[in-house]
C-alpha cells in the first residue's frame, strides 16, 4: 500500500470527487422529482448556476492552461535568443 | 470498420447531442412531464462533471493503493549510485 502523504492525497481526492458527484446528482437528477414545498431545496442554488458554475470553472482551467503553455513558449524562447 | 476511432467518437457525439438537442428543444412534438424536461437540459453538464469525478476518483484512488515497495526503490538508488562511482571512476563526466 502507498505510504504517507500519497494515502491522504489519494483519499483526499476520491473524497472530494464523491462530495461534489453526490452534491451535483442530488442537484441536478434529484431535485427535480422532489415537491417544490420540501425543505432541501434550501440547501440548493437556483438551477441555472448547476450549468453556469461549471462552465465558469471549466473556462477558468482553460485559462490557467493557455497561461502555462504562454509562459512555458516565452521562456523557450528567451532561451534560444540567449544562445544565439 | 474503416472509420477512425476519433470518427466513431465523433459520430457518436453528434448523434446524441442531436438527439438531445431535438427533445429539449421540443421539435419532436413529445409533451415531457416537466420534471423531466427540468432534468433534460442540464444533462450534457451534468455528464461532463460525472466523467470530472469519476477521473478524478479514481487518480485519488489508484493513488492512495499503489503497491509501493520502499525497501525495491532503496535498493535501486544504491545501485544508482554505485553505477555512477564505478562510471566516474572509469572517467565518464556527468
Amino acid at each position: 500500500m502507498a505510504t504517507g502523504t500519497d494515502q491522504v492525497v489519494g483519499l483526499g481526492l476520491l473524497a472530494v470527487s464523491l462530495i461534489i458527484f453526490t452534491y451535483y446528482t442530488v442537484w441536478v437528477i434529484l431535485l427535480p422529482f422532489i415537491d417544490s414545498e420540501h425543505i432541501i431545496h434550501k440547501y440548493f442554488l437556483p438551477r441555472a448556476y448547476a450549468v453556469a458554475i461549471p462552465l465558469a470553472v471549466g473556462l477558468l482551467l482553460l485559462l490557467f492552461v493557455g497561461l502555462f503553455i504562454t509562459y512555458v513558449m516565452l521562456k523557450n524562447r528567451r532561451v534560444t535568443k540567449k544562445a544565439q | 470498420m474503416t472509420m477512425t476511432k476519433l470518427a466513431q467518437w465523433l459520430w457518436a457525439l453528434a448523434l446524441l447531442g442531436s438527439a438531445w438537442a431535438a427533445l429539449t428543444v421540443g421539435a419532436l412534438g413529445l409533451e415531457l412531464p416537466s420534471p423531466c424536461r427540468e432534468v433534460l437540459w442540464p444533462l450534457p453538464a451534468y455528464l461532463l462533471v460525472a466523467a470530472g469525478c469519476y477521473a478524478l476518483g479514481t487518480v485519488g484512488y489508484r493513488v492512495a493503493t499503489f503497491h509501493d515497495c520502499e525497501d525495491a526503490a532503496l535498493e535501486l538508488q544504491n545501485h544508482i549510485q554505485e553505477a555512477r562511482a564505478d562510471l566516474r571512476r572509469r572517467g565518464l563526466r556527468f
